[in-house]
């Protein structure tokens, strides 16, 4: 044990003094590939080098000094990739504000949040670090890697990860508005909202064109527009810069989304949870809108009650590139459950169930060309399953970020804190089974009203 | 006195001018400002001994160091034989001697998500002198621990406003500035439910403001440049704070005391490029290497982590007929073994810390923001047992840090010219019986009264009867309660009330073994009931300890002995 965690250890420290990403090379050996979009493998080889997927093959010769995981048995997929969570951030909302398109999540992150390693452990290699859904236009987000034992909230960061951003429709931002006696109280006023925020970042968006212009004139002088982190946030959601997930739950307000950002000409769109998907699914589709639902979950508040557990499938049948997300520490940890219960409530296929929490995910996030699927060239990012992972008696066994394995289930201590707090004392006793909870609307629960700490998101 | 006599004394004393009522207030000066402390060891700096010299203050500045120096005639002599001198220490970043600005405008803000910039956190235009007070019992602390010149910052969030460095000790607040404006304060931290609220409010705040500044200076230089044709530039001070920073004239000083911190600020670095201080640093020792590359100056905090008190110990002395073979531990034994052992060796980092960066080559000053006074000489002790030498405690106290706040030409150590701010102490200064006997700050000689330690009886057990007053930190904030205790036979009842509790309540196995004691009391809260188990060390007329709340956790608990 003691020497499982010295090099635990020492490898933590290692990644923290570099302060760079730390880059692996791993051989998996003999395994079950499966690889999402190119069929499954048997007793495949898969080899990593300097954290890429350089081959994948049989009877792949060990290079020197390499670390080998015999996968006999064993279920080789790539890394589970959750496109709706919270975890390992300080802050989730800024929800101060019905607009704050300039904060960005990124600035919030905590790699020392021991929910990070608990999603390893359940094979999640790639997570959404999504502002919450406090106002109308969030924060923007940050697509992180699990590469937990880093001491840099940098290294967390998925390098190349293209910028997303946070919308929310619906009761969670009108009632915000609600409490302070500010717009949007109403569905009306969170597409009102919209239009304003998108319109104030053309405006801001032209000015600066025309003084960009003008100041390529030889001998202009004049004053420039005054700056926005903001407005010029805004403006980049217009020039495509920016994939917009929002959070959305009936069709109605799903519908509005589609109509308002075809009218803006902003076409990257994901909508989260999307309870009601499945009436507008073929709307969803045709806009090329991407879908990212819950398995199963709903009534935990009036707009949640018309659900269905088809609501995944009913969307893939339609064409929606669609994904099951987490939203919450616990189920992070089970999203291969999550994508198992899309056979039971629709029949997909395997690779369809995977797809939802690989490649699918992948795409909404814009990194399906480094993640989500098992490719030479792609990241060397694994969750390694006795058992089919979407069987129930599926198990993670190993977790591997760009080759270094970051879960393993055979050495996996109690305590796996990077940074203990030196004036708290842990009673052994003390489970508190209700401390993770309700992370889309952290920091701004007191402001509902206790009745909203019940709810889910 | 009869009426008509005592209304003329009131007209005479408003009418007579201010300057002369506020003298009377005054101490009277010193006869002289000039003093030769004699036959004295001087530190004069890291590894700079000289053995039974002299030192002659004149004028608030040092004009003599030596053996030979000669004394002036109409010096004060201090015979500080077998005492040690040193340079006075330099505080990093403290608020000791900051007035905190009483909160009156508490107005509900109308629209959270616009509130007026001052309410947001943003003040870089407002300057710490303006909060000065010098008589503030806090400059008094520190300036007894030998802390002769501190870097203050206002209270606030965000950016509160502008640093100075100043004296801990004289007769008015601008007589205590050394300089004014030294950096730019910044904490990472949200106003109060407005925005911006959060790290993530704070953060985008930052970047938005600055680059603000960066296109308000710009557009008044080309205005300055030609000012026909072109609109006038609007005046806003807030921006106008930020133009030396965006010079590198001045630099941004931050509390930064986590890991996140000091990551978060690095981003802002290199967003925005800055010249920067890393101020109370606490969990600096996993990243020494990044906060070395970065080039930033930095403060190390003097606050540290309690030690673990040693339970082990206690367990024996409770059980002492157990001497059967020990038991197996119990898996919940053996978990609470593992996370003591994590938790110690997490203290052992953070009092590491120093010991980390002396090693590593940076050179690091102290900050005493965030630590108890009291406390700091026994946290510089801790750190140099944990492997900081000497010489690096006390260059982190004077040198350096003089050195960081571009200081270096005036204080920071004994030498001819120097200003006179000094320390004697009966012994070495690092040395846990040491005791401070003189403080020179700014010139003006600062005597300590030294105790005489009481000679205690080791095996005298404290005595407990009587009332006490208790303060219990709880995240509801301060509980205080009164206690009372009586002598029982050999053994003693108490009552507690004030706190939470409704009513007097009686405590339960009180305990007093040598100077712990222990006792317990019930809490109704909300329907269910509590037991509190207290555990406190009496220490004269002090205790001090914590009281738990089954799994609620355990809060610190401290009190004092009512006068009878």
């Amino acid at each position: 044990m003691k020497n499982i965690f010295l090099i635990l250890f020492a490898s933590c420290f290692l990644t923290a003094a570099i302060g760079q990403v730390e880059k692996g090379s791993v051989l998996i050996k003999n395994g079950t590939v499966l690889t999402i979009t190119k069929g499954n493998l048997d007793n495949t080889d898969v080899l990593v080098k300097d954290g890429k997927i350089s081959q994948i093959g049989k009877n792949i010769a060990a290079p020197a000094g390499i670390k080998v995981i015999d996968a006999t048995g064993l279920f080789v997929m790539p890394g589970i990739i959750d496109a709706h969570s919270h975890i390992g951030l300080d802050a989730i909302n800024e929800g101060t504000n019905a607009i704050t398109p300039e904060v960005w999540t990124a600035d919030a992150i905590n790699p020392f949040q021991i929910s990070i390693y608990h999603a390893l452990a359940g094979g999640t290699t790639t997570s959404h670090a999504l502002h919450g859904s406090a106002n109308t236009i969030g924060g923007q987000s940050q697509t992180i890697k699990h590469r937990y034992g880093t001491f840099d909230p940098e290294v967390m960061k998925m390098e190349g990860a293209p910028r997303t951003i946070k919308f929310a429709l619906g009761e969670n931002p009108t009632g915000h508005g609600r409490r302070d006696g500010l717009q949007p109280q109403s569905r009306m006023g969170v597409e009102f909202i919209i239009r304003q925020a998108f319109s104030e970042g053309k405006q801001y968006m032209e000015k600066w064109d025309t003084y960009n212009k003008n100041n390529l004139i030889k001998g202009f002088r004049g004053m420039p527009p005054a700056y926005s982190l903001r407005l010029e946030t805004l403006a980049d959601i217009l020039k495509g810069k920016i994939i917009v997930h929002c959070h959305s739950y009936r069709a109605d307000e799903i519908n509005m989304v589609l109509k308002v950002f075809k009218e803006f000409g902003v076409k990257k769109l994901v909508f989260q949870h999307t309870n009601e998907g499945f009436k507008v699914a073929p709307e969803i589709a045709a806009a090329g809108a991407m879908a990212s639902v819950f398995a199963d979950w709903w009534q935990y508040k009036l707009e949640v009650y018309y659900s269905t557990a088809y609501n995944a499938a009913i969307l893939v049948r339609n064409g929606v590139i669609t994904s099951i997300n987490s939203d919450s520490p616990d189920l992070i940890r089970h999203l291969y459950h999550e994508a198992g219960k899309t056979q039971k409530y629709g029949g997909l296929t395997d690779d369809e169930a995977l797809s939802l929490i690989t490649i699918n995910p992948a795409k909404q996030l814009g990194i399906e060309s480094r993640v989500g699927s098992l490719e030479v060239g792609k990241d060397g990012d694994f969750a390694i399953f006795k058992n089919h992972p979407l069987s129930i008696y599926g198990v993670p066994q190993y977790s591997i970020v760009d080759g270094i394995v970051r879960f393993d289930r055979e050495k996996d201590p109690g305590d796996m804190r990077l940074l203990p707090d030196p004036k708290e004392t842990i009673d052994v006793t003390f489970h508190d089974s209700d401390k993770y909870h309700d992370n889309c609307m952290q920091g701004v629960e007191s402001l509902f009203g206790s009745d909203f700490n019940d709810r889910k998101n | 006195m009869n009426m008509r006599f005592r209304g003329t004394i009131i007209m005479v004393v408003f009418l007579l001018p201010s300057w002369l009522f506020a003298q009377d207030d005054k101490e009277l000066a010193p006869v002289t400002r000039t003093y030769a402390i004699t036959n004295v060891t001087i530190i004069q700096g890291p590894s700079r001994k000289i053995d039974m010299g002299t030192v002659v203050v004149k004028d608030g500045l040092i004009t003599a160091v030596g053996k030979g120096a000669s004394i002036p005639p109409e010096a004060i002599v201090i015979k500080a034989d077998s005492m040690f001198i040193y340079a006075g220490f330099i505080d990093g970043l403290t608020r000791a001697g900051v007035t905190k600005p009483k909160d009156e405008n508490k107005d509900k803000i109308k629209d959270p998500g616009n509130p007026p910039t001052d309410r947001a956190g943003i003040n870089p235009q407002i300057d710490v002198r303006n909060f000065l007070n010098p008589s503030d019992k806090s400059l008094e602390e520190i300036r007894n621990l030998g802390f002769t010149v501190a870097q203050v910052v206002p209270y606030g969030n965000l950016f509160p406003g502008q640093a100075a460095i100043v004296f801990t000790g004289s007769r008015s607040a601008d007589q205590m500035v050394v300089s004014s404006k030294s950096a730019m304060y910044s904490e990472l931290s949200g106003a109060n439910n407005v925005y911006p609220a959060t790290i993530l409010g704070v953060m985008a705040k930052w970047r938005d403001v600055y680059r603000q500044a960066v296109q308000a200076k710009t557009y008044e230089g080309l205005y300055a440049s030609n000012r026909s044709g072109l609109e006038r530039p609007a005046m806003d001070r807030t921006l106008e704070a930020f133009y030396p920073v965006i010079d590198q004239r001045l630099p941004v000083i931050f509390k930064s005391e986590k890991i996140v911190d000091v990551s978060r600020i690095l981003t802002l670095k290199s967003d925005l490029g800055f010249s920067l201080i890393f101020a109370d640093l606490k969990e600096g020792w996993p990243i020494i290497n990044k906060i070395k590359s970065s080039g930033a100056k930095v403060f190390l905090s003097l606050d540290l982590p309690d030690e673990v008190k040693k339970d082990d110990k206690k367990d024996d002395k409770k059980d002492p007929k157990k001497e059967e073979a020990p038991k197996a531990k119990t898996s919940a034994q053996l978990e609470k073994d593992a996370l003591d052992k994590r938790k110690g060796e997490a203290i052992a980092n953070y009092t590491g810390q120093a010991a980390g960066f002396q090693k590593a080559g940076v050179l690091f000053g102290f900050s005493g923001m965030t630590a108890k006074s009291k406390d700091i000489p026994a946290n510089l002790r801790r750190m140099i047992a944990a492997g900081l030498s000497e010489d690096a405690a006390l260059a982190a106290l004077t040198t350096n840090p003089a050195q960081l706040l571009g200081l270096s030409d005036r204080m920071g150590s004994i030498d001819n010219g120097k200003m006179a701010n000094l320390v004697i102490t009966d012994k070495t200064y690092f040395n846990e019986k040491a005791k401070i006997r003189y403080v020179f700050v700014d010139g003006v000689m600062y005597k300590m009264e030294v105790k005489e330690v009481k000679k205690t009886d080791a095996t005298a057990k404290a005595e407990i009867e009587g009332s006490w007053s208790t303060v219990t930190q709880s995240p509801q904030g301060n509980s205080e309660a009164k206690l009372t205790f009586k002598k029982d036979g050999s053994s003693y009842t108490g009552t507690m009330s004030g706190g939470m509790l409704p009513a007097a309540v009686d405590l339960k196995d009180v305990n007093l073994d040598g100077t712990t004691l222990t006792f317990s009391y019930t809490l109704n809260f909300g329907g269910n009931t509590i037991k509190i188990d207290v555990e406190v060390n009496i220490d004269g007329d002090t205790l001090k300890g914590s009281s738990t709340a089954g799994t609620f956790g355990s809060f610190p608990t401290e009190g004092t002995k009512d006068p009878k």
